[in-house]
C-alpha cells in the first residue's frame, strides 16, 4: 500500500485517537541506549514446539545478545502474511522461521534482508541444495535450518506378519498394498492425503518432475509433466482398488489410524518420527523406517516435503550483523542442531553431520524403531535430493490450486491428472497475473 | 423467567407433559453433548484422545496432569491468556457499553442535523465482514505506534454499533415527562443522563455488555492480526496457536482439549454468575421498545 | 397490537423509532458530547478501515519477469471486482453461500422458535436449568466449536458415529453432500440457544390479561401458540431473522477449521473463506478487499430486501 494512503488514513485514526488519552509507549520495542551494559536484542519469531531449547542456548552463549522468542501461528496460517505487513509497517522482527517454499514471495515482496556478506564466510558449512534454495540472483536470502528428505515409515511388526517384503520399488508398493488390504478390509497400507501438497510435490519431485525452472527471465511452469502424471495414475491406480485411505494426513482421523494400525505407512521427513512416537506410543518397537520405494529398481531417487524451513533477516532489522550472526549460530552450532533435531525440526542444513550428538545415538528414538538407527536412512536420501527443484513465488497459490483440484478429482471421481492439468493452468494464470513471465 | 404464578394464568390445558419432556430432554442433550465430549476428552492423554471412546472415561484419567500441563506449558502462558482474556472483554465491553448507551440516548432524545443518518450508519457497520477490516485495521494502527500493544486490540473492541441500536431502542422508552421533570429541578443534561436515565434502561446496557464481552472474548482474527508478542495473546488466539503446533507435536492435541475446556468452563462461570443480570437484560433487550 | 408495538420492530429498523422530538437548539451542543464519542470511535475504526479497504481494492501489485525485482502498486480501478465476480470459484462460493442460507435461517428461526415456545408452556420441570443448558453454546469460539465437532463428525473418533453405524447406518457428515448440513448443525448448535432466549424475552413480555381473555374463548395450546404467540412475537422472530441472515453470509470460521479434514470443502468454499484465503494466506489484500465489499454489498442488499418484503405484507399478516 502506498504512503499517501496511510498518511489519509492515519489523519482519521488520529482524529479519533484525539478522543482517548494517548497510551503508553512500550518502551521495551525500542533498543537500549546504554549498550554497554545492557545486552542488544533481537526479536526471532518462529512456529517450531520447543525451539526455546535452542534460542536459550545462544543466550547462554551470547551475554551481549538476546534473542526474545515470539512464538507465531504457523507461517502458512496467518504467520507470513503477518511478516509482510510488519515489514510493510516498518515494525517487524529481526529473524524470521521461513519454509524454502516461501522463501521466493519474502524477495519477491522485499521482505528478506541481502545476507551474502555475512553468510558467504559459512556457506560451506551447510548443505549444497539448501544453500541453493536460499540463492537468488547470486545473493543469499536466508541460513538453511533443515530440511525434509523423505523416507518412508511403516509398521515392520504387521509387514512381517504378512510376510510383506519392505518395497523398494512402487510396483513392490502396490502388491504390498494389495496384500494388507486383503488381509483386513479395515487396514490400508498408507493414507492418501488430499489436503497435503508438499506430500504430492515431494512424491513428484522423486518421480523426477520439475515444476518451475526459471528460463531466461520466465518460469517454465510444468505443474502437469507427464513424470508428474505417472505419479498421479500410480495413486490413482490405489485409490480406484480401494487400497489407500483417503484421509488428511496429521489430521485426527489419522491419527487414530496409526494408532489402530489401520493406516500402516507414512511417506515423511525426519520430523515424522516426533509425530509417530508421540501419537502412537503404545506400537513402540512395531516401526521402521526405509528409503523411499523407487520407480526403477536400484534407483535412489528422493524427494523432500516441501523443502525445508531456513531462518531469515527481515527487512528493516538495526542489526543486520547480529541477527545473521545469530541465525548461523543456531543452525550450525553442534549443540543447537542437536537440540533442533530432538525437538523433531528436521533434518540439519549441514554439510557434515557427524558431529551432531543426536544424530549419532539416541536410544529413546532408535528404540521406537526396533534398535535401527533410522537417521542413515534420512541422511542417504539427503544427499541424493536434486538441486534442480526450484521454488516459484505465489507458491500458496499453488498449494490452493493443487489442494482444491486434487480435491475436486476425489470428490467427483475423476481422474487426478485432470487435477494437475488444472492446477496448471490456474498457476499460470495466477503468475501472469502478477506480472511475471511465464513460458508454458 | 416465567414466574409459577403467571404460568397458571397464562397457559391453558391439552399439551402432552410426557411429550413435552422427551423433546426438551432431547435437545439438551444435543446441546451438552460436545460440552461432555471436550469435558471427557480432558481427562485422556494424546495416544487415549484417538483410541477410546469419545464419551467415556479412558482407562487411566490424567485430568490433573494435563490441567498442570496446560498452566506449565510455554511458561505459564495459559494463565496469561486466561488474564489477558478477561481484560480485553471486561475492559472492552465496558466502555464499549458506555460509548453505546450515552450515543443511543443521545440519538434518541435529542434532535440534531443528521441523526438519522448518523444511526443509519451505525447500523450498517453490523454488515460489515470482520475480514475486510483488520487488515487495514493494523496499518491505520501502525502508524499511531499502537500495533502489538493492548490497545491494538482494546480500541476497536470498545465500539458497539448494535450496542448503539439497543441503547436507542430504549433510551425512547424513558418518557420525556421524567428528563423535563428533572430539568425542571435544575438538573444539568448530563446529571439527567448519569443518575436517571441510564438507571431506567440498565437491563439494556447489561445486554450490550454481554453481547460485547463474548464478542471481545470469541475474536479471533483482530487479536492474531494486531499481536505478535504471546504474553499479550486472549485465550481464543493462544489455543488456535497451540493447534498449528498440533502438527509437528501431537501432545498439543491434549494441551488444546484440555485448553478448551478451561476455557469454556472459565467462560461459563462467568456468565452464570451474571445470570441473574442477563436474565434481565435479554428480556428486555428484545421487547421493550 | 400492544406488546409487540412496543418491541424492536422491523419499521424501527427502516424509520427508526419515534422518539420525542426536541426542538431546543440550546441542547443541541449537549447532544453531541453524548453521540460525539462513540462517533470518532466509530470513524477510526469501522469507517476509517473501511476506506482503507475499499481504495486498497482499486490495486494491485505487479511484478516483472521472475517475480523477484522490486514490485510495482498499480491502480487497476475495479479488475479485482472483476476477477472475483467472473471466477468459477467464486460464483460457486456464493452459490453454495445461498444455498447454505436457504438451509440455515429457517433451521435456526424454527429450531428458535420451537425451544422458545415449549419453555413457554409452563408445563416443563426445570424450564431455567433446560434454558441455561441451551444458551450455553453461545459462550464456545466458534473456532474451537469447530474443532470439537471435526472430532464428532470423523467416523474413527465419534462415539456418535460408531453407534449410528452398530446400529446400521453410515452417516459421512463431511461428504459433499452433507456438508453444508454439518456446518449449517455447528451454527444451530452455536446461536440457537441465543436466539430462543431473545424470542423467549418477546414470549414473557406479553401481558398476562391476553391469555386470561383466551382462556375464557377455551382457546387450546395450538390455538394460542398460532393465533397469540407467533403473531405478538413477529417482531422479534423478523430481528432473529434478520441477524441469522447477516451472520450466515459472513460465514468463514466453520469451514476454514472443517476444509483439511474433507475433500468437499476447498479454498473459496464460501466468498468470505476465499477473501480470508486471498489476505492470509496468498497475501493478496487488494484482492481480499474486493471480494470482502461485494460479501457487505450482498449482505447490505439482503438485509434491505427482507426487511422491505416483511413490511410490505403488514405487521398483521401472518
Amino acid at each position: 500500500m502506498t504512503r499517501s494512503k496511510i498518511a489519509v488514513a492515519a489523519g482519521l485514526v488520529a482524529f479519533g485517537l484525539a478522543a482517548c488519552s494517548s497510551p503508553a509507549q512500550n518502551p521495551t520495542t525500542s533498543p537500549t541506549a546504554n549498550e554497554s551494559t545492557e545486552p542488544l536484542t533481537l526479536t526471532f519469531q518462529s512456529w517450531v514446539p520447543n525451539i526455546d531449547r535452542a534460542v536459550d542456548l545462544f543466550n547462554e552463549a551470547h551475554p551481549n545478545i538476546h534473542v526474545n522468542l515470539e512464538t507465531i501461528t504457523a507461517g502458512p496460517d496467518g504467520g507470513y502474511a503477518k511478516m509482510f505487513s510488519a515489514v510493510q509497517a516498518g515494525n517487524a522482527a529481526d529473524v524470521a522461521q521461513v519454509g524454502y517454499d516461501w522463501l521466493p514471495d519474502f524477495v519477491r515482496n522485499g521482505a528478506a534482508e541481502d545476507i551474502t556478506a555475512g553468510f558467504q564466510s559459512s556457506a560451506s558449512l551447510f548443505q549444497q541444495w539448501g544453500v541453493d534454495a536460499m540463492t537468488f540472483g547470486g545473493a543469499v536470502y536466508g541460513v538453511p535450518q533443515a530440511s525434509s528428505p523423505l523416507g518412508l515409515y511403516y509398521r515392520s511388526d504387521i509387514f512381517e506378519g504378512l510376510g510383506i517384503e519392505t518395497p523398494q520399488t512402487w510396483d513392490e508398493f502396490y502388491q504390498a498394498a494389495k496384500a494388507v488390504h486383503a488381509s483386513d478390509p479395515n487396514r490400508y497400507i498408507a493414507a492418501f492425503a488430499y489436503n497435503q501438497t508438499p506430500w504430492l510435490l515431494g512424491l513428484s519431485e522423486q518421480a523426477g518432475a520439475v515444476w518451475f525452472e526459471p528460463e531466461n527471465d520466465a518460469w517454465k511452469v510444468s505443474v502437469n509433466d507427464p513424470e508428474t502424471k505417472k505419479m498421479a495414475e500410480f495413486w490413482q491406480k490405489l485409490i480406484d482398488e480401494d487400497l489407500v485411505k483417503i484421509e488428511a494426513d496429521m489430521s485426527n482421523e489419522w491419527y487414530a489410524d496409526i494408532q489402530n494400525g489401520n493406516v500402516l505407512s507414512w511417506i515423511c521427513g525426519s520430523w515424522g518420527d516426533a509425530i509417530i512416537r508421540g501419537n502412537a506410543p503404545a506400537t513402540s518397537g512395531k516401526w521402521a523406517v526405509s528409503y523411499l520405494p523407487q520407480w526403477t529398481a536400484g534407483a535412489k531417487d528422493t524427494g523432500t516435503w516441501a523443502g525445508g524451513s531456513a531462518n531469515v533477516v527481515l527487512k528493516g532489522t538495526k542489526h543486520l550483523k547480529e541477527a545473521i550472526e545469530f541465525a548461523i549460530w543456531l543452525n550450525s552450532n553442534p549443540e543447537s542442531v542437536s537440540t533442533l533435531v530432538s525437538i523433531g525440526a528436521g533434518w540439519p542444513a549441514l554439510a557434515d553431520t557427524t558431529q551432531i550428538p543426536s544424530l549419532q545415538d539416541d536410544p529413546t528414538v532408535f528404540a521406537f524403531y526396533g534398535g535401527q538407527n533410522i537417521w542413515d536412512v534420512f541422511a542417504e536420501s539427503d544427499k541424493n535430493v536434486a538441486s534442480r527443484w526450484k521454488w516459484p513465488p505465489l507458491v500458496s497459490s499453488l498449494y490452493t490450486s493443487v489442494t482444491d483440484n486434487v480435491k475436486a478429482s476425489i470428490n467427483n471421481k475423476t481422474p487426478l491428472t485432470q487435477a494437475f492439468d488444472a492446477a496448471q493452468a490456474a498457476m499460470v494464470a495466477a503468475m501472469r497475473d502478477a506480472g511475471i513471465s511465464v513460458v508454458e | 423467567m416465567v414466574s409459577a404464578a403467571t404460568s397458571v394464568g397464562r397457559h391453558s390445558p391439552g399439551f402432552p407433559r410426557f411429550a413435552l419432556a422427551v423433546a426438551l430432554v432431547i435437545a439438551a442433550v444435543y446441546f451438552l453433548l460436545p460440552v461432555v465430549w471436550v469435558l471427557l476428552a480432558s481427562t485422556k492423554s494424546p495416544g487415549d484422545l484417538f483410541a477410546t471412546n469419545g464419551l467415556w472415561f479412558s482407562d487411566a484419567p490424567q485430568l490433573g496432569y494435563n490441567i498442570s500441563r496446560v498452566f506449565t506449558e510455554s511458561g505459564g502462558a495459559f494463565g496469561v491468556w486466561v488474564a489477558n482474556s478477561v481484560l480485553y472483554s471486561g475492559v472492552g465491553a465496558l466502555v464499549a457499553t458506555l460509548l453505546a448507551t450515552a450515543c443511543g440516548y443521545g440519538i434518541a432524545k435529542y434532535d440534531f442535523f443528521g441523526k438519522e443518518q448518523l444511526f443509519w450508519l451505525i447500523l450498517a457497520g453490523v454488515l460489515v465482514p470482520a475480514t475486510v477490516i483488520a487488515l487495514p485495521l493494523y496499518f491505520l494502527l501502525n502508524t499511531v505506534n499502537l500495533v502489538g500493544t493492548y490497545w491494538s486490540v482494546l480500541l476497536p473492541s470498545m465500539v458497539s454499533p448494535f450496542g448503539v441500536y439497543l441503547a436507542r431502542i430504549h433510551a425512547a422508552t424513558i418518557p420525556d415527562e421524567v428528563i423535563e421533570a428533572a430539568r425542571i429541578d435544575g438538573a444539568g443534561e448530563g446529571r439527567i443522563f448519569a443518575s436517571i436515565a441510564t438507571r431506567m434502561i440498565v437491563p439494556a446496557m447489561v445486554t450490550i455488555f454481554l453481547f460485547q464481552f463474548v464478542t471481545i472474548w470469541n475474536n479471533y482474527l483482530l487479536p492474531l492480526v494486531m499481536l505478535s508478542d504471546g504474553a499479550k495473546f486472549p485465550v481464543t488466539l493462544g489455543l488456535t496457536l497451540w493447534n498449528s503446533q498440533t502438527q509437528r507435536d501431537p501432545y498439543f492435541y491434549t494441551l488444546v482439549v484440555t485448553g478448551s475446556a478451561v476455557s469454556m468452563v472459565v467462560l461459563i462461570g462467568v456468565m452464570m454468575g451474571l445470570q441473574r443480570f442477563w436474565r434481565a437484560g435479554m428480556t428486555a433487550g428484545a421487547t421493550k421498545g | 397490537m400492544t406488546a409487540a408495538a412496543t418491541a424492536i420492530t422491523a419499521d424501527d429498523v427502516l424509520h427508526g423509532p419515534t422518539d420525542a422530538r426536541r426542538r431546543s437548539n440550546k441542547r443541541i451542543g449537549v447532544a453531541l458530547l453524548f453521540v460525539l464519542p462513540f462517533t470518532l470511535m466509530f470513524l477510526a475504526f469501522y469507517v476509517a478501515p473501511i476506506i482503507y479497504a475499499i481504495v486498497d481494492s482499486t490495486f494491485a501489485m505487479k511484478s516483472s519477469g521472475l517475480g523477484f525485482g522490486p514490485q510495482q502498486h498499480v491502480f487497476v480501478f475495479l479488475d479485482n471486482y472483476m476477477a472475483a465476480l467472473s471466477s468459477p470459484d467464486f460464483q460457486a462460493g456464493l452459490g453454495r453461500l445461498f444455498l447454505f442460507c436457504l438451509i440455515e435461517v429457517p433451521l435456526m428461526v424454527v429450531t428458535a422458535g420451537v425451544l422458545a415456545l415449549l419453555l413457554d408452556t409452563g408445563k416443563t420441570l426445570w424450564p431455567r436449568g433446560f434454558r441455561v443448558i441451551y444458551f450455553m453454546p453461545y459462550g464456545v469460539p466458534g473456532v474451537i466449536a469447530t474443532l470439537l465437532w471435526g472430532f464428532l463428525y470423523i467416523p474413527s473418533t465419534s462415539p456418535v458415529l460408531q453407534g449410528l453405524s452398530r446400529a446400521g447406518i453410515d452417516l459421512q457428515p463431511l461428504d459433499s453432500g452433507n456438508v453444508l448440513f454439518a456446518i449449517a448443525n455447528i451454527s444451530l448448535w452455536l446461536y440457537a440457544g441465543y436466539n430462543m432466549i431473545v424470542l423467549t424475552a418477546a414470549l414473557n413480555s406479553i401481558p398476562t390479561e391476553i391469555y386470561e381473555a383466551a382462556r375464557i374463548d377455551r382457546a387450546g395450546e395450538w390455538a394460542m401458540v398460532w393465533r397469540i404467540k407467533l403473531p405478538l412475537i413477529r417482531p422479534s422472530i423478523v430481528l432473529v431473522t434478520l441477524f441469522t441472515i447477516i451472520g450466515t453470509l459472513q460465514l468463514f470460521v466453520e469451514p476454514l477449521v472443517l476444509s483439511p479434514l474433507t475433500t468437499a470443502i476447498n479454498s473459496t468454499f464460501t466468498p468470505n473463506m476465499a477473501a480470508y484465503n486471498a489476505a492470509f494466506a496468498k497475501n493478496n489484500s487488494s484482492v481480499a478487499a474486493a471480494m470482502a465489499v461485494i460479501v457487505a454489498v450482498i449482505a447490505f442488499a439482503m438485509s434491505i430486501g427482507f426487511l422491505k418484503i416483511v413490511n410490505r405484507k403488514g405487521s398483521e399478516a401472518w
